[in-house]
């Protein structure tokens, strides 16, 4: 059993309500953080964790607080993003539909170290019924005192809003999600300013995932060097997971950082193995919009290694032969997967979630989902594949939020390394009209030779 | 040593905080990257990524694309424009949004001057490799509106309209709606042009880099014979106007982007709302009253009419009996000239102009109080200010340009305060809406100075070494009794309290004032009021401070310059004054008159009286604007002599004896000084209409019938004149005044000023001095109150300017039709008056019936409306008081009575046509 930090006391019945997570030490960071530690001090154990943001960037939660301008005497807001809406990740779901009083502590001592007394939950507008479980664990919180004016008798006042987007995939990037909550449309901001300097309302402002939120609590009562200590290397502490394709097991599931890719997608208390002893072909390792790889490249880097999960491992090879840990959103695909079709479906997202302001990406995205659409259904010519390459170059690096690159990196990946699955839907129109193309050549010989 | 950075390998010193595009144009030029979504007047935004450019932190190192307009310089980073990487993005962006645009240049508004046109032939796109598509193509025009027009299949979603309206205007009548391949521009909730709240300034429309927003007047295209700069005939603001000509007519209007007064913006008057210049009701001949009527004559005819009898009246009655009204829509030149023919000419010191019945008051009370009569800082201020107080002023309609930059400034948080009884728009996003009763100006400055030095908020210091008379003021203003000006203004005290001390407080305060003070009987007063107000805070002589007044017209502040008005010639010096006169006399070689004159008030008083025989009008239409219109009419008809020069027939000119065809500002040659004293160049755009001549032309052939030997009028030799008499415009040349003229004083070398007060002021000891006001009513309540328990205040729409003599004969009319009663809904229910209901609106003088808008702009018991049209003839009601000190009629407090009109409404003052 690896450790668990968040999920830890996840399945004693209950949790949900303020009292039972209460018996388990909820809200213990709050009054240490109040009565023990400056605010500073916060900022300092956070650091010393090597917590990194568990949206997707893997940013260092302790140095994005550290540049907050805490001089111009402005007010300074926390926003949580959860506006969790990335294929395949569903990781904050579960925890604030689980144990939304984690998120809420973390939100305190998070605030606390901040100095802000005004919090905002951006919650992904689906997730009306999580909205209303949050706002319950919040109302649970005032009246217990952990909110609200003059907490625990300190002079410390804090107020938490739930706030819910529309339904739009870009309001995910914190400066867009900055204007969807100021009430503008959800573009993003050009940067600088970053949001720790000017961000809501003008305001410094610190936008954190719901995870990274959840863990301070646990480095608050732990320390900093304990938490540390979990993981591998710079990838401290604990991922969520949240595991879904053709697995025996899908999931949500916290596991240490530096578990080895293979023991997770085998083991029975993880994945449990590709369903129906299929043959693995490929994995999306961290969310729809991280490369998808190979299963011979995910399971051992292009050096022979065996892959962790860490930031490090799964990037190791760079966009060559390597992904990205990503948000944690893992999906497994068997040999019956057909990777153009995948791609298409991705492409097809991206185009939907465009918002419209960067002209490679409203245009682009457009054109890819087309030309992909052309090729799935039988209508593509070869020249499609390098005018494909041609649209994710120009928009990968090219757009003002990561929406564009996360548009490109898919099709970027999936040409790279399926480029034979992608001429063999064009060569072979037909066939691949009524059946998959299966493993890849290099991914057969992978296997073959791992069996001798 | 300052940082640098490299640009294809040069290197070259950075500027702080400057971006890759502005780093790279100021050493090569505009258009050595090429931009989409970049635009001179807005913020940079980055969508369009054309104007990537590869930065490296070591030379030909590893380089990263960065959108140029908003990504800063890195010292010593190597930026690579031009890479063959860069040049292959730029083509495949360009071609990515060419999938979805028409490729019909050939025949499209802009052909040859569209970004998207250039920056696509300068990449070099030659085909699309992508198939056809979903497009937007088919999109239909929006063709709803009298002036801004719309085709969207054009747009290429660069979203510099949409930013234009939020940060120029501010107006957020456009926005971007869908995501992504959806994306479009609409306007308000979907509307179209002419529905949506759009307020029809065009800056959309000129930064619109395809025609996907356009105009009527197709001001994108190309097609002129040529662009002449000029300067707006509308309002104080002083807009610069590029205004491009075909076949020796005006075609379109935009405005210049390097002009330090509008900086590419306009409003709809200046942009739109040139059409009167070659309207069919333009006056083309010289007319004669002959047995009651109008006829046409020959200029000869007309100057030997007017001569002879000038000639006949000076004989019988007098130099004393001819008064002269000049106009502040005129030029400098023709208002100098026009004062010289009066008192040199003539002989008299009969001469005023309309800054009588607009902002006589600020001149005269600023003089007192600072020694100059113009505003102490420049537009430009704004954005060094800390708090902004506006008083009696709606500039977003009247002054839309400053208007538009002061609302700007009130949506970015910072204090601001709106003195009105209206809530304007600007009072809309106030910090402190002081909506005080009309008419109790004095009552509420002198709360507001109460609090500020019981709370102890004075700069001693500045009080100490730059002013005089504080300690008697002091005094005064803390005998003031609270409770009774908080009853008088009807505003909370604790309100004012908080305004004040916003205002004390603010490191750098601003104030903004227009006719809502000057246009009172205690207007001269509360003028001063304001001037102490700035300088018990200190806020007078640096950046961002001081008192500013909107100038109304065009060239008001010009035409008090260049002395039109009784007691001061040219360059304000005492016109009563025997020894000043001799300088006068020497310079226009001609016995000068020293007796008082009389102002415009006074002329309709002494031509009732019969003392007064003769009036000559240049440009103004009396009877509609000035108030008491009855009164007005009957000393018109009581002269024996009343020329006119005019460019359409207005109301005053049913009573003129002769009528002469004036020109209009785009045919003719001068200057304007705008509101902030810059002087700036009127350039001939087109001929004079046939039939027409230049109003200074017209002034110098009487002088000369007249025998007074001057010079035909020419802005450059006028110009030179008048330098050598106005000691402030001693160094202004119309060959140096360049596109953006100069602010007064300029001196002998040259240089200009742009903030007045720096280190003394301009008084006799130069020091400010602080004047102390009690609260009186207005006669005009004291007398009628009890009788005609409404008060009815005037103000201005947007759309149209003062009298509508001009925008009423453009498409403006179409935009905004008539005027109306705004009228409380309680007021509305007490007595019976639905929206849209005619009202009779009675005062003492007579009644008028104007259509009711129900609203809560106003207060209970107050009422407003405006005098575009003459369908009302709203000045029939208004009264004969005025400012006690500048005779300014009291426009603002107006007693009367209100009922739901009885019969029809009957057109019975519509405009005479000929």
């Amino acid at each position: 059993m690896g450790k668990k930090i968040l999920l830890e006391h996840i399945d004693k019945p209950g949790i949900k309500s303020y009292e039972v997570y209460r018996q388990n030490g909820g809200y213990n960071s709050v009054e240490k953080a109040l009565k023990e530690m400056k605010p500073s001090d916060i900022v300092e154990e956070v650091k010393k964790s090597g917590l990194r943001g568990r949206g997707g960037a893997g940013f260092p939660a302790g140095m994005k607080w550290s540049f907050i301008d805490k001089k111009s005497g402005n007010p300074r807001y926390l926003v949580c993003n959860a506006d969790e809406s990335e294929p395949g990740t569903f990781k904050d779901r579960y925890l604030m539909e689980f144990i939304p009083h984690l998120l809420i502590e973390g939100m305190i001592t998070s605030s606390i170290a901040l100095e802000s007394n005004l919090g905002f939950i951006y919650i992904r507008g689906e997730y009306k019924w999580i909205k209303k479980i949050l706002e319950q664990a919040i109302s649970e919180a005032r009246a217990a005192g952990w909110l609200g004016h003059n907490i625990l008798g300190t002079g410390y006042s804090l107020e938490l809003v739930v706030h819910p987007g529309a339904g739009a995939y870009i309001c995910g990037e914190e400066t867009a999600l900055l204007e969807s909550l100021e009430g503008k449309r959800g573009n993003p901001r050009i940067k600088p300013p970053f949001p720790a300097v000017k961000g809501l309302y003008g305001n410094p402002t610190v936008v954190n995932n719901v995870e990274t939120i959840a863990t301070v609590p646990w480095i608050i009562n732990n320390g900093g060097d304990a938490y540390a200590k979990i993981g591998i290397g710079r990838s401290t502490g604990t991922k969520l997971i949240s595991a879904c394709g053709n697995i025996n097991k899908p999931g949500v599931y916290e596991i240490e950082l530096g578990l080895p890719v293979e023991e997770f997608l085998n083991s029975d208390e993880y994945c449990g193995g590709v369903h129906n002893g299929k043959m693995l072909k490929a994995v999306v390792a961290g969310g729809s919009s991280v490369p998808i790889l190979p299963a011979e490249l995910f399971l051992k880097t292009k050096k022979g290694e065996s892959r962790l999960m860490s930031y490090e491992s799964l990037s190791d090879g760079g966009f060559e032969s390597g992904t990205m840990l990503g948000s944690g959103g893992f999906i497994v695909y068997d040999e019956d997967q057909c990777i153009v079709r995948n791609t298409w479906n991705f492409s097809r997202f991206y185009h939907h979630e465009s918002c419209g302001q960067c002209s490679p990406c409203r245009e682009g995205t457009g054109w890819m989902e087309k030309v992909l659409h052309n090729l799935e259904s039988g209508h593509g010519k070869m020249s499609d594949i390098d005018l494909l390459w041609d649209i994710q170059k120009k928009i990968d690096g090219n757009t003002i939020c990561p929406l564009g690159d996360a548009a490109a990196w898919p099709v970027a990946s999936a040409i790279r390394h399926f480029r034979e699955e992608f001429e063999w839907h064009i060569e072979y129109t037909h066939e691949a009209q009524k059946r998959n193309y299966g493993l890849l050549k290099s991914t057969k010989e992978f296997f073959a030779a791992s069996v001798v | 040593m300052t940082p640098i950075a490299f640009i294809n390998d040069q290197p070259f010193s950075i500027t702080p905080g400057e971006t890759i595009l502005k780093f790279v144009r100021r050493n090569f030029g505009h258009d050595f990257v090429p931009t989409l979504c970049d635009a001179p007047n807005l913020e940079p935004f980055g969508s369009c990524r054309v104007c990537s450019v590869d930065v490296a932190l070591v030379q030909a190192g590893n380089a990263k694309a960065q959108a140029s307009c908003h990504t800063p310089v890195i010292p010593n980073s190597y930026i690579y424009t031009d890479s063959d990487r860069i040049k292959k993005l730029r083509k495949n962006i360009i071609e990515l949004v060419l999938t979805d645009h028409p490729l019909d240049c050939l025949t499209c508004e802009v052909n040859n001057n569209c970004e998207l046109q250039t920056v696509a032939a300068r990449v070099g796109i030659r085909d699309v490799r992508y198939p056809a598509g979903k497009n937007h193509l088919d999109k239909k025009k929006d063709l709803s509106h009298p002036y801004m027009t719309s085709d969207f299949s054009k747009c290429i979603n660069c979203f510099r309209c949409v930013r234009a309206c939020d940060e120029v205007q501010g107006e957020f009548v456009l926005s971007m709606s869908g995501r992504g391949f959806d994306s479009h521009i609409i306007k308000s909730n979907e509307n179209n042009f002419f529905e949506s709240d759009c307020v029809s300034c065009g800056a959309c429309a000129q930064a619109c880099p395809t025609s996907a927003i356009s105009d009527v007047f197709e001001s994108k295209s190309v097609v002129a014979d040529k662009k002449v700069r000029t300067v707006c005939t509308y309002c104080g603001v002083g807009c610069n106007l590029d205004v491009a000509v075909v076949n020796g007519k005006v075609k379109s209007i935009q405005a210049p982007y390097d002009s330090d007064v509008n900086q590419g913006h306009t409003c709809l008057k200046g942009r739109f709302a040139f059409s009167f210049y070659n309207h069919p009701d333009r006056i083309k001949t010289p007319m004669i009253r002959r047995n009651g009527e109008l006829q046409p004559a020959t200029w000869d005819e007309a100057y030997n009419f007017i001569a002879e009898k000038l000639t006949t009246i000076l004989k019988d009655y007098g130099a004393d009996s001819i008064a002269g009204i000049s106009s502040a829509r005129c030029t400098n030149e023709e208002n100098y000239i026009m004062q010289k023919f009066i008192r040199a000419v003539i002989g008299t010191n009969n001469i005023d102009c309309c800054a009588r019945v607009c902002h006589s008051p600020t001149a005269l009370g600023m003089q007192r109080a600072f020694g100059t009569g113009a505003a102490t800082n420049s537009v430009e201020d704004i954005k060094h200010t800390d708090c902004i107080m506006v008083i009696g002023a709606n500039p977003t309609d009247a002054h839309p340009v400053t208007g538009a930059k002061i609302k700007q400034f009130f949506m970015k948080g910072k204090p601001t305060i709106v003195i009105d009884p209206r809530r304007t728009e600007l009072a809309k996003y106030a910090t402190y809406h002081l909506q005080l009763r009309p008419g109790t100006n004095v009552a509420l400055l002198n709360m507001m100075m109460y609090y500020i030095i019981t709370e102890k908020l004075e700069a001693k210091e500045f009080i100490e070494k730059r002013t005089e008379g504080y300690n008697d003021f002091c005094n005064q203003i803390l005998k003031v009794d609270i409770a009774e000006m908080e009853s008088i203004t009807g505003v909370d005290r604790n309100l004012v309290r908080e305004a004040a001390m916003a205002y004390a407080k603010a490191p750098n305060a601003m104030s903004f004032h227009g006719l809502g003070v000057t246009e009172h009987t205690q207007g001269s007063y509360t003028v001063m009021l304001i001037s102490d107000l700035a300088m018990i805070t200190g806020n007078i002589g640096r950046k961002g401070v001081g008192v500013n007044p909107l100038r109304g017209q065009n060239n008001v502040q010009g035409a008090a310059d260049m002395g039109c008005q009784p007691h001061q010639g040219a360059g304000y010096m005492n016109a009563y004054d025997p020894e000043i006169n001799k300088q006068y006399e020497a310079f226009y070689k001609r016995k000068i008159p020293f007796g008082k004159g009389l102002k415009i008030p006074e002329m309709f008083d002494a031509a009732i009286e019969g003392n007064l025989k003769a009036i000559w009008l240049m440009g103004e239409d009396v009877v509609q604007t000035d108030p008491n219109t009855n009164k007005v009419i009957a000393a018109m008809k009581n002269l024996d002599l009343l020329v006119l020069q005019e460019i359409f027939m207005t109301e005053t000119c049913k009573y003129a004896t002769v009528v002469l065809p004036g020109a209009t500002f785009l045919e003719k040659s001068g200057t304007y000084t705008n509101a902030e004293r810059r002087i700036q160049k009127v350039q001939k755009v087109v001929e004079p209409l046939e039939g027409t001549k230049a109003d200074g032309q017209i002034i110098v052939d009487i002088m000369n019938r007249m025998g007074y030997s001057q010079a035909p009028y020419e802005a450059d030799t006028m110009l030179e004149e008048i330098s050598q008499i106005v000691p402030f415009f001693a160094g202004v040349k119309w060959s140096e005044l360049g596109d953006n003229g100069k602010q007064w004083p300029v001196r002998k070398d040259g240089t200009d000023t742009e903030i007045l007060h720096l280190e003394n002021f301009q008084r006799v000891d130069g020091k400010g001095k602080f004047h102390y006001f009690d609260f009186k009513e207005s006669n005009e309540i004291v007398k009628n109150g009890k009788q005609y328990p409404y008060i009815i205040t005037t103000n201005r729409e947007l759309e149209h300017y003062n009298s509508g003599t001009m925008t009423r004969r453009t498409g403006n009319v179409d935009i905004l039709t008539e005027d109306v009663l705004m009228i409380h809904p309680d007021d509305a229910i007490k007595n019976l008056i639905n929206e849209g209901d005619m009202v009779c609106v009675e005062s003492p003088r007579g009644k008028v019936d104007i259509k009711a808008r129900i609203t809560d702009e106003v207060k209970p018991g107050i009422l407003s409306t405006t005098f575009h049209f003459p369908d009302v003839m709203l000045n029939i009601i208004t009264s004969d008081e005025h400012d006690s000190e500048a005779m300014c009629p009291e426009y603002k407090v107006v007693a009367v009575n209100i009922r739901k009109s009885k019969g029809s409404f009957k057109k019975q003052n519509a405009p005479l046509k000929v």
